[in-house]
């Protein structure tokens, strides 16, 4: 039984996997992850898809404003960007998918290195309004910039294909966001222990005290901003060519609120809040539905009553879940874990 | 309480308040510092004991209380994920698993309406309406004896909403004719119904996109596309007064701009002058500039598209206030009771295109049905707009294309497609003129005027069909 932590290194402080239980629990989890289609009808393997594209863009937008503490409200329009990218440039330049997903990343992290300019003059609130601008600018581009998206029309996406094999349906494009995701994950994980992660954390913490101490605050805002825009096209590109089309109505600012409330209600600043806040916000209204689904055979025509409820509970859950853990599901994770660190010994 | 501190790195005094976490000696636990004041979390916070378990405690905790951690407080993101998963997955499948078994001889026909969100007002009649044409068609026998079930689930009127109501009734209830509820669902899912689903799809959009049989074979619009509607008021237009200066006032949306291109093309065939092209938000408060450009241009005729109430009857009040003679014409969604009950007065002169006949139509044969059902039904209710109507017609076509299918033995997307390319002259019991399919919808609408008097719409023209 092992009694106390003994670190004698600062590598072995900063494993992220730190006993051999958790890795046999993670070796269970990957092959549940890769098992899972088999086990799922469609419409449950549609929401572990969507979950995936909204674990990248919430990791993406926890590394931005969680971890650097630049708030950004126009992270739906970098998915955006993302997304158009792929698609035009697996439409019009013929690009195989492989190649258009990171293209359509750097595309629009070039876009967020431009929107993070500002960043450098405003913070905070002002930066928050600088960024719902250029939520409405890209919006904007989307519906009139026809030449290139076809405006509301939309631009049809096929999917992606590997040889022989076209990934179509949901179970095959699953395997996709898998492996993307967790790359997209583990790099995340490891960037913020680097000396990048802990600059980021400077910068959100004491920005001044950071510039004496030498962080070039400038290149790091911008880095923060570029690498969260790289995951939100990488999560833009993945949705269209999952959804096999893209318009603009799929990326309003609804959506870059509801980005902000995954992490905020998963934990700002932490890599697992971003994965527990993109389950929940995009699994609850679900099974929500499945509920109200399910209570209209026990009380027929009160659907009425019953559709417009899913919303006030979801909101009372957000709320309730912030008063109770303002520091969001992570840390009612870690307390729960704790707890049972010292059980039965606890008090 | 168990304090056994070894630890390598130094540990800083703890420091309260000012925004900080009391710190603790890992650097992750500094690195998740967060935003928000430095709430301490509890007594845990001040302990610098990990204390482990032994491991098979551990794994009979775990199986029992899934929540078990056996070791430092990091974070291991499979760990949860494993825990999340597992949960979330039970308690999908017990979930799953509740509702009444399919019953055999059953036909399915699933609905996505927007019985909340921006188009609830058109939503609930049209479900209601959709509704009651299947119900009453269960009650005449069914579909040669078979009973139909209708599914309907709420879209909101928002696209990822609506997708995924789609999918799930898709994957649930495997409907054989499926009704959405906007012209963005219709884009979505066009090439899953294409290759996949292979099911009869229509919808409250009048869109053209989606009339195309060529394209999209299994999605039919239950009536003239907006386009059409705009073909049919030029041509009005140009009956009454030829060479008059039109103008189109439509909304920034799919739904606004899907008839603009045809129409202004239209436009030149007809030989009438369009003037000007104002474009405004749905349910936009301040039009003035709008207005001011359209005063500018005096056309004779302005025409709306995209909008229902708001901001139409802004516009209209606007435009009277500065003298304007301008008639205003709406097409589809602004034929509804609504306008003449908010404009009042001001409604004088408006007109609009509607390929189905009113409430208070008592002479049709299909509308006294409509009636009496309503009133053994639904007694309290007093009217149903035009949106109703809509539904209600799409049930009667479904019902059609079921009863086709039946017969000829093939109850399928493909028995149903050949049924809706036959239809030809297909009586509605007076609901519509007689319906004759061409290129997946129904060109065939007639123009209506505002009878402010009595708070009704009352027929400007005969039956005016574009598919001849």
């Amino acid at each position: 039984m092992r009694c106390g932590d003994l670190k004698e290194s600062y590598l072995e402080d900063e494993k992220i996997f730190q006993s051999l239980f958790v890795k046999i629990w993670l070796a269970v989890l990957l092959v549940f992850l890769a098992v899972f289609p088999l086990l799922a009808d469609a419409y449950m393997l549609y929401v572990a898809n969507l979950i995936g594209f909204a674990i990248i863009a919430a990791v993406g937008l926890n590394l931005l404003t969680g971890f650097t503490g630049q708030i950004s409200l126009g992270h739906a329009a970098f998915v955006g960007v993302g997304g158009y990218a792929a698609a035009v440039l697996i439409t019009r330049f013929g690009a195989p998918f492989w190649l258009a997903l990171p293209l359509a990343g750097l595309v629009s992290a070039l876009i967020g290195l431009v929107i993070g300019i500002p960043s450098l003059r405003v913070k905070g609130l002002y930066l928050c309004i600088a960024t719902l601008a250029s939520q409405f600018i890209l919006e904007y581009v989307f519906v009139h910039w026809e030449s290139v998206t076809r405006g509301i029309r939309g631009i049809n996406v096929p999917p992606p294909r590997f040889g022989g094999f076209v990934f179509d349906t949901e179970a095959s494009f699953y395997y996709i966001t898998l492996v993307v995701m967790l790359m997209c994950v583990g790099f995340a994980r490891n960037l913020v222990r680097t000396k990048w992660g802990r600059a980021f954390v400077a910068v959100r913490d004491r920005d001044l005290a950071a510039e004496i101490i030498g962080i070039n605050l400038f290149r790091y805002k911008l880095v923060a901003f570029g690498v969260s825009s790289f995951y939100a096209g990488i999560a833009g590109g993945l949705w269209v060519s999952f959804m096999k089309v893209v318009t603009p109505e799929h990326f309003p600012f609804s959506l870059s609120i509801q980005y902000l409330a995954m992490i905020i209600v998963g934990g700002l600043g932490t890599i697992l809040g971003s994965i527990f806040g993109a389950i929940f916000m995009t699994l609850v209204p679900e099974l929500l539905n499945v509920l109200t689904g399910t209570t209209k055979h026990f009380f027929p025509g009160m659907e009425q009553l019953f559709i417009p409820m899913k919303d006030v509970i979801f909101g009372m859950l957000i709320v309730g879940f912030l008063v109770f853990e303002p520091h969001g599901l992570a840390e009612i994770w870690h307390r729960i874990k704790n707890f049972f660190t010292l059980w039965p010994f606890s008090y | 309480m168990l304090t056994y501190e070894k630890c390598v790195l130094p540990l800083p005094p703890p420091v309260k308040g000012g925004g900080f976490q009391i710190p603790l000696p890992s650097r992750e636990r500094v690195a998740r510092g967060g935003i928000s004041d430095g709430k301490s979390s509890g007594k845990l916070a001040h302990m610098h004991v990990r204390v482990n378990l032994s491991d098979s405690l551990v794994g009979l905790l775990g199986s029992l209380a899934k929540s078990v951690s056996p070791h430092a407080i990091s974070k291991e993101a499979g760990l949860m994920r494993a825990r999340g998963f597992l949960a979330v997955f039970s308690l999908m499948l017990v979930l799953s698993m509740l509702g009444p078994a399919p019953a055999q001889d059953v036909i399915k026909i699933g609905a996505v309406q927007p019985i909340t969100g921006r188009f609830a007002f058109a939503g609930v009649n049209i479900n209601a309406g959709l509704e009651d044409a299947l119900m009453m068609a269960n009650e005449e026998g069914g579909i040669n004896g078979k009973q139909i079930k209708y599914i309907m689930e709420d879209g909101q009127y928002q696209l990822d909403v609506a997708t995924a109501a789609f999918k799930r009734i898709m994957t649930r209830d495997n409907p054989l004719i499926m009704y959405g509820e906007s012209t963005g669902l219709g884009k979505a899912m066009s090439p899953e119904i294409k290759d996949r689903y292979k099911i009869l799809y229509s919808s409250t959009s009048f869109s053209g996109e989606l009339a195309d049989v060529a394209v999209n074979p299994y999605i039919f619009v239950p009536g003239p596309t907006y386009a059409d509607m705009f073909g049919i008021l030029l041509k009005y237009i140009a009956n009454e007064k030829p060479g008059a200066k039109v103008a189109f006032f439509y909304s920034d949306t799919e739904f606004g701009k899907d008839p603009i291109p045809f129409a202004r093309q239209m436009c030149k065939d007809l030989k009438l002058e369009l003037v000007a092209e104002a474009v405004a938000q749905v349910g936009a408060i301040d039009v003035t500039s709008q207005v001011l450009e359209l005063k500018r241009k005096s056309p004779d005729y302005v025409i709306f598209q995209g909008f229902v109430v708001e901001p139409v009857a802004a516009v209209i009040k606007q435009c009277r206030d500065f003298g304007m003679k301008t008639k205003f014409m709406g097409t589809f969604w602004g034929a509804t009771k609504m306008i003449i009950d908010n404009l009042g007065p001001l409604a004088e002169g408006y007109m609009a295109v509607n390929p189905y006949m009113y409430w208070w139509n008592d002479d049709v044969p299909m509308i006294k049905k409509i009636k009496t059902y309503s009133a053994k039904k639904h007694p309290s209710v007093t009217y149903r707009d035009n949106s109703y109507m809509q539904g209600f017609m799409t049930g009667l076509i479904f019902v059609e294309l079921l009863k086709r299918a039946d017969k000829a033995g093939q109850l399928n997307g493909e028995g149903l497609v050949k049924a809706l390319q036959s239809l030809k002259d297909f009586d509605s019991g007076g609901l519509s003129a007689p319906f004759t399919v061409k290129n997946n919808k129904f060109p065939v609408a007639r123009v209506w005027k505002t009878n402010v008097q009595k708070k009704i719409w009352e027929p400007a023209s005969d039956w005016m069909r574009l598919d001849k």
